[in-house]
């Protein structure tokens, strides 16, 4: 079925097209169930081409059967696959919670999840450097409707910061595509690999300094220091489901960061090879050490999760710095249990507080929730993982990327900010664990939750024990991932090689 | 022609970044509009600068880069996309906010000038 | 099979109480003790196997890549502390029974129990040191739970944060030094690791990989300076305090001490870190327990410093000592259990543990009395005794030492001030709790003799302590033989454990002890006062405090970093842009490359001028937004000349008609803000916006002139060969948007189709107040709109209609296309509504553009889908040729219908903003708004 790799890209479009023209009162019910199909199917997908792609066969889809580099093809690798199952899934668990709570018929909140999957998968599946920046403009532009959605100072303040951050963002991402191409003279990827490889002295630093501008416009969709001001509060303004989706969003820019400097800046690039590595390292523990902090820092749940994702793309930068085989497979595996585990957070946090009376979320006492035990242990299950406390995917996670960074100067470095994270999220989520569960005084007048958003919660969070279990067939996925990461010739000889159905 | 391009440019780029900079949302939205301008035209010298060539087949025997062409008017649409954009949100800001400061921080406590 | 059934059937007995809690605290009870009971019985049928020496094994892949198995090992040691934790277990979870009040949960607090007894096993059980890490963990989490089982009581939430923090803190170095410990030998197999002992020592990464595995035991085991969490511990049920603080959890940080005896002791280093901290501990928490008046308190103190004991013990680094330790790890662990259950009776009876009140008990419960009289006296190291005989060894071992040189005689004198100590506490719990005179106004009174069975396991463990100090030969000697070979790692040297040993030194020092500690007790008086006199200080608190100050600190710096200026965030990008450019610039030699230039002509040197002025201007009268505007237009106009001299006729068609709806849109907006900006950014802010902005205006100068200067070649012939042929179409730019790039349009659309469902989400039921005046205080004009504009746009509109139909036609050949075409048609369209205003077009145009925008996205999206029936990819096009009158000979290829897709999409998502824009206008208008926030209708 050569379609399929299309399908990640063109089945939310669809979906997501339907939604809007549904969209309205009365078909409401019809509207959530395409919408939870959809996002079904995806997952189906999703997991068929992670199948495929754990052969090692790259596969490339040419759209408008124009051949690469004219064309824009969708390029499917073992990292693509994951990227996209990834998503999927956290995709479905999300619209699931959002079928069971709020969706105001003029927000079209189905319409605008699918419409950002269309983008976010377009992202990871797109072999043509313009085209990841008309995918980032639809993620975006839908991740802007999704923001908005609800009111409240905080909401369209926050909002706002978002949205003109980003659009400066995609200017410099725009400038830096075009200098690329004004001196390679191509925007297909693996074509731009093989030519960045044989460039001369006198154009190198052109496109070097491009390179350079890319680090900065992912490093903002990724959230590093000091590019990460913005994230807090515009997660924590947003409703549940969407700041659980939104738990992807920052991984696109470490994917993107992922790619382009092994793809077209790795080793094999001549006078430009490896360039940003060096920067990374820094920039990651940075990260790292302010978001432990901010995660002691922070006065209500959301902000907490907040800093837990800042802290997660820190860990995941200090993988991608270290650069070899071994930390870039742990990077993967600690990327996708922190997507998950994160967007499980975000909605277990709106779960507890919907069971205060005042709706808020901030760490300070108050009655008892109706539900105190399943969601403390939720919460406490939550917790344990994204801290990294075994037997979870947490751990496993650290601990392959603690051993991957060896013994040497890096690794006291990293060790130390890895493990101090870690203990700074015990002691904050012990903090605000107890004050929520424990210094409880009488019982909220609130009533219990619904039973399919904690379905769908239970459902996010299970997968922490899933990747813990099977964590084995994972790992070897995401070693394989790494090599196939690290040897870019067969991606490029694949994209370039490929054949179009007319010839 | 190229210096006078990259001096327009400059020009454009600067006077955008800096209304981008501004602490109202009217003023930063023109700026990103100039900054737009200014990126659409860059994109699309990166083409180079080719006079009385339009990429229409019959019209020539040479033709200007169309691709930097046709990029520029995905950028175009995209950003007009936005600008519209953040123009309402600037509005519903400034409903829920009370006045049109990008922090929605009353004008008194916005005099300090940290850096 | 049986040791992995051992270590799971808590998991399995944790879930039963749960269950079967609403039948009655009985069948609860009896229940919960199944599983365990299982686990004793498999471990003892076990027993003759270890004592002959094999070692049980069980093996399963879980991780391997990480080196991560779930295997497990069962030897002596193993078998002594599995005895333990089962053993003690069992007689807790009866205990429990009696002792918790009617309205807590019993169910919670078994089930509690049981997963730690799972944790525990599988530490002492545990074959990979991972592994042993996992269940290490899970031990300080399960008893995070259990302290905080009261959590309404606040010193119980303390307690367990405090608990969790410190032996979190210390799992997690002991998780680095064990992945340097597998990093040194390769392996995480606790086997391996425990034959490459000399490998280890040898190692570079010892002394740390030492320290990080120390850091670990010591926390768990409350050793000196990290003692202070198990005080505050108590907080917890006394069955708690019992089974973990005393018997099983603290005792994990030995056990860790024994299990890797034979890879990391034998060093000097290892006999002065671990020895000293032991002694340290040793004698000061046998100090501090003389002075606690909190029973539990007392014995929390006591426990420490015997668990300091023990560790001097192992830092002794002689086989005996060795020995000598894990015999008192099983004596410890029998007498001081039962004295916490005996505390917890008296607890339970008189309703306080607060020995100032306690006297003279001896008359109301004398039963109790005895026993909890003889456990004290065990672990004074009274003779006849269990604590005796340890003792004796500890004594002997400390005469033998040989590090200190002339100062050996430290040792010794020290370990008999620490026996007088813990004589002298000892004999404060018998004499103060049950002599001492009368009980001084309990909560309860009479006090009387417990339930039957609460007594049960007191009394067992107390026979234990009896028979083991009498007869250890025949009890406790082939345990310990079994154990202490395994922790040596080789046959214990020739040693039989006697009560008798005949007049010696070691004699001597207990005598001493004995005498010394009774001296000291009876000058408690002064001895209390001084204690009062001197330390006042709570834990709890200090590390209440640390934590707030660490939190204060936190807070500090989050709010200096993330203020939530987004001038301040925006500066930031700008300046890390300019950083990295600067960066990737760097090495760059030459501005200037080989490509020729090309000339300039006056025109464009005006055009040119005109753009910097307007730009310039723009920043100059931004204050005036109006006018801002105007200017603004300005500039863009000039960009588009500048296509146009470029030889892009459809980028300066697109880039005029977005511009004119830019503008509409913007003056639209402008209607509802302030008319003007008022000047509020210091000097020093617009300095530094100048300079940033400035840079970043160079660097993008500069970047163009060194690409432009440069020879080029790109991949646009392919398409300028293949346009025609290929798709049909003479103007390529159109044919690449719509056939070889149609993904990037089908992209771009969709973001206008969101752009519209976005803006209308934020408009809906959106309000603002609308100015009366603008900024020079002239009303806006409230009147209709002008007739004749109106006439005249009436007619218009079919032309206009006309016109972008026309364009939309032409588009594939000639400059134009469906997105032009749709701007134009919107155009028209917005003139009507400007002339007439909504009313009249929402009477015409009773469409849900929302609606037109998607399906104009979904026309694009199923064209490109129908190429799927032909076994083509998505998006590819055919095409063929027709005659039209008018238009002339043109092409229709079915990328013409996603250009309609294109065109639909344009006009729903600008009508849509627009439309609702002028809605809003409307809906504002009366009654004008008088306060400054807009509000929801």
């Amino acid at each position: 079925m050569m379609h399929l790799i299309a399908l990640p890209v063109l089945l939310p479009l669809v979906t997501g097209l339907l939604l809007l023209l549904l969209a309205g009162r009365k078909n409401f019910g019809l509207n959530r169930a395409i919408s939870l199909v959809g996002a079904g199917l995806l997952v189906l997908v999703a997991a068929l081409l992670f199948y495929t792609a754990s052969s090692g066969v790259i596969q490339v889809y040419a759209m408008g059967d124009w051949a690469p580099p004219f064309g824009i093809v969708l390029v499917l690798d073992r990292l693509s696959a994951l990227m996209v199952l990834v998503t999927s899934v956290l995709a479905f668990f999300s619209i699931w919670y959002a079928a069971g709570t709020m969706d105001h018929p003029a927000y079209n909140l189905n319409g605008l999840m699918h419409l950002l999957l269309l983008g976010i998968n377009g992202a990871f599946l797109t072999g043509d450097l313009f085209n990841l920046f008309v995918c980032f403009e639809v993620l975006l532009l839908a991740s802007y409707a999704l923001l908005i959605q609800g009111d409240g100072p905080d909401r369209a303040k926050a909002a706002l910061h978002y949205v003109v951050l980003n659009l400066a963002g995609s200017s410099l991402f725009l400038i830096a595509v075009a200098t690329l191409y004004g001196i390679t003279g191509t925007l297909n990827m693996a074509d731009m690999a093989a030519k960045v490889a044989q460039l001369p002295e006198d154009r190198a630093p052109i496109v070097g300094t491009a390179a350079l501008l890319f680090l900065v416009v992912f490093g903002l969709k990724a959230a590093v220091v000091p590019l990460y001001f913005w994230l807090p509060r515009a997660y924590s303004a947003a409703s549940a489901p969407v700041a659980a989706m939104f738990a992807i969003m920052t991984k696109i820019g470490v994917y993107a960061i992922a790619r382009m400097y092994t793809l077209i800046f790795g080793d094999q690039a001549g006078h430009l090879a490896n360039l940003v590595q060096p920067w990374l390292w820094p920039l990651a523990l940075t990260t790292l050490t302010l978001g432990f902090i901010g995660v002691l820092a922070s006065r209500t749940l959301r902000m907490q999760v907040s800093y837990l994702v800042i802290i997660s793309v820190g860990t995941l930068l200090a993988g991608l710095a270290i650069d070899t085989q071994a930390s870039l497979s742990a990077t993967f595996y600690y990327l996708a249990h922190s997507t998950w585990v994160c967007g499980a957070l975000y909605l277990i946090v709106d779960l507890i507080r919907h069971q205060r009376e005042d709706g808020s979320d901030e760490i300070k006492s108050g009655p008892a929730l109706p539900q105190a035990t399943t969601l403390g242990l939720l919460f406490f299950a939550g917790g344990l993982s994204v801290a990294g406390m075994p037997p979870l995917s947490g751990f496993i996670g650290k601990l392959l990327l603690l051993k991957a960074a060896g013994t040497g100067y890096e690794a006291i470095w990293l060790w130390s900010l890895v493990l101090l994270s870690g203990l700074a999220a015990i002691t904050a989520l012990s903090r605000s664990g107890s004050t929520f569960f424990w210094r409880t005084s009488g019982v909220a007048t609130t009533g219990k939750a619904q039973a399919w958003p904690l379905a769908a919660t239970i459902g996010l969070l299970a997968t922490t024990l899933a990747l813990a279990l099977w964590g084995e067939p994972m790992i070897a996925y995401t070693d394989a991932l790494a090599e196939q990461l690290l040897n870019p010739e067969r991606y490029i000889q694949s994209v370039l090689r490929h054949t179009t159905v007319g010839g | 022609m190229e210096l006078l391009i990259s001096i327009m440019l400059a020009v454009m780029t600067a006077c955008g970044i800096y209304l981008m900079l501004r602490g109202r949302t009217f003023p930063v939205i023109v700026g990103l509009t100039l900054f737009t301008y200014a990126v659409n035209l860059f994109i699309f010298v990166m083409g180079r600068l080719t006079a009385g060539a339009p990429p229409i087949i019959g019209s020539g025997e040479s033709y200007a880069d169309p691709l930097p062409q046709a990029l520029v008017l995905t950028a175009i649409v995209i950003s007009f996309a936005m600008t519209a954009f953040v123009l309402v949100l600037a509005l519903r800001a400034r409903a829920e906010l009370g006045n049109d400061h990008v922090d929605g921080a009353p004008v008194n406590e916005r005099e300090d000038s940290r850096v | 099979m049986t040791l992995l059934l051992i270590v799971l059937l808590p998991l399995f007995g944790s879930l039963v109480p749960l269950a079967t809690e609403r039948y009655g605290r009985n069948i609860c009870a009896w229940s919960a003790s199944i599983a365990p009971l299982i686990s004793l019985g498999l471990l003892i049928s076990l027993v003759p196997g270890v004592m002959a020496g094999e070692t049980l094994r069980y093996h399963r892949e879980w991780l391997p890549s990480l080196g991560l198995d779930l295997s497990l090992r069962l030897d002596g040691l193993g078998l002594m502390f599995a005895l333990l934790i089962t053993g003690i277990g069992l007689l807790v979870l009866l205990y429990a029974r009696y002792y918790l009040s009617s309205k807590d949960s019993l169910g919670r607090l078994y089930a509690l129990l049981q997963i730690f007894m799972l944790a525990m096993l599988g530490i002492v059980l545990s074959d990979n040191i991972l592994l042993m890490l996992v269940f290490w963990e899970l031990t300080s989490l399960s008893s995070f739970l259990l302290i905080g089982y009261w959590s309404h009581q606040s010193d119980a939430r303390k307690g367990a944060r405090m608990a969790l923090a410190v032996t979190g803190a210390g799992g997690l170095c002991l998780l680095a030094g064990a992945l340097l410990l597998g990093h040194i030998v390769g392996s995480f197999n606790l086997g391996d690791i425990l034959a490459a002992g000399d490998q280890i020592r040898a190692h570079s990464l010892y002394p740390i990989t030492l320290i990080l595995v120390l850091l670990g035991a010591f926390t768990k085991s409350a050793q000196f300076p990290f003692h202070f969490w198990l005080p505050h511990a108590m907080s917890a049920p006394t069955p708690v305090s019992a089974y973990l603080h005393s018997a099983t959890m603290v005792k994990a940080g030995v056990f860790l001490l024994a299990r890797l005896y034979p890879a990391l002791a034998g060093t000097e280093l290892w006999f002065f870190l671990v020895s000293f901290t032991g002694l340290a501990t040793m004698v000061y928490g046998a100090y501090t327990a003389l002075f606690k008046h909190d029973l539990k308190g007392l014995l929390a103190y006591s426990t420490i410093s015997h668990l300091g004991l023990i560790t001097l013990l192992f830092g002794f680094n002689t086989q005996l000592a060795a020995a000598a330790a894990v015999f008192h790890i099983i004596n410890h662990a029998t007498f001081k259990a039962s004295l916490f259950m005996a505390a917890g009776i008296i607890d339970h009876e008189t309703g306080t543990r607060d020995m100032l009140k306690l006297h003279g008990l001896w008359k109301y419960m004398p039963h109790t009395a005895l026993l909890a009289m003889v456990a004290s006296a065990a672990m004074a190291g009274v003779p006849l005794l269990n604590g005796f005989l340890s003792k004796e060894m500890f004594f002997a071992e400390s005469l033998q030492l040989e590090y200190l040189g002339s100062l050996s005689w430290i040792m010794p004198v020290l370990a008999t001030l620490g026996a007088l100590f813990s004589v002298a506490y000892s004999w404060r719990f018998i004499h103060d709790v049950f002599f001492n005179g009368e009980p001084v106004d309990l909560p309860k009174y009479p006090p009387h003799e417990p339930p039957r069975f609460m007594k049960v396991p007191v009394e067992m463990l107390v026979v234990l302590c009896l028979v083991v100090g009498i007869f250890p030969n025949y009890t406790v000697e082939p345990f310990m033989h079994a154990a202490a070979s395994a922790v040596l790692g080789r046959e214990m040297p020739e040693y039989h454990l006697a009560l008798w040993h005949g007049f010696n030194l070691p004699l001597l020092m207990s005598g001493i002890a004995l005498a010394g500690g009774l001296l000291l007790y009876s000058q408690r008086k002064g001895l209390f006062a001084f204690y009062e006199r001197k330390y006042r200080s709570d834990e709890k608190l200090v590390f209440e405090a640390r934590v707030q100050r660490s939190v204060r600190l936190a807070q500090w710096v989050t709010d200096r970093l993330e203020n939530g200026s987004l001038q301040r965030y925006m500066a930031l990008f700008v300046g890390s842009a300019l950083v990295a450019g600067a960066i990737g610039i760097w090495p760059l030699q030459e501005w200037t490359g080989s490509q020729a230039l090309t000339p300039v002509d006056p025109v464009s040197l005006i055009a040119a001028g005109l753009l910097i002025v307007g730009s310039f201007g723009t920043v100059l009268i931004h204050h005036n937004r109006f006018a801002a505007l105007l200017l603004l237009s300005v500039v863009g106009l000039v960009v588009s000349l500048t296509f146009i001299r470029f030889s892009a006729p459809d980028l300066a068609l697109t880039q005029i008609s977005v511009e004119v709806v830019t503008i509409v849109l913007l003056m639209l907006a402008l209607y509802f803000l302030p008319q003007l900006t008022p000047n509020e950014s210091g000097r020093k802010r617009v300095a530094r916006d100048v300079v940033l902005s400035g840079a970043a205006g160079t660097g993008v100068g500069l970047l163009c002139w060194t690409v432009l200067t440069r020879p080029f070649s790109s991949i646009s012939d392919y398409f300028l060969e293949n346009s025609v042929s290929g798709g049909g179409g003479s103007n390529v730019v159109n044919v690449i948007l719509v056939d070889f790039r149609g993904f990037d349009t089908l992209g771009e659309i969709t973001v206008l189709a969101l752009a519209a469902v976005g803006i209308y989400a934020m408009l809906h039921g959106l309000k603002l107040p609308l100015p009366y005046v603008d900024s020079d205080g002239r009303r806006w004009a409230r009147e209709p709109h002008p007739p004749i504009l109106s006439v005249m746009t009436r007619v218009l509109l079919p032309l206009a209609i006309m016109v972008s139909l026309y364009i939309f036609l032409r588009g594939h050949n000639m400059p134009g296309g469906g997105f032009i075409a749709g701007l134009v048609t919107s155009v028209a369209l917005i003139l009507q509504y400007i002339s007439t205003g909504t009313d009249w077009m929402q009477q015409r145009l009773r469409w849900n553009y929302r609606k037109v925008a998607a399906s104009g996205v979904m026309i694009a999206t199923l064209t490109g889908l129908a190429s799927w029936l032909f076994g083509y990819p998505f998006l590819t096009s055919t095409f063929t040729y027709l005659h039209w009158p008018v238009v002339g000979k043109f092409e229709v290829a079915s990328a013409m219908a996603f250009d309609v897709g294109v065109y639909i999409t344009v006009v729903g998502a600008t009508m849509l903003i627009l439309a609702h824009l002028g809605r809003l206008a409307q809906s504002t208008h009366e009654p004008p708004a008088t306060n400054e926030k807009g509000e929801k209708i």
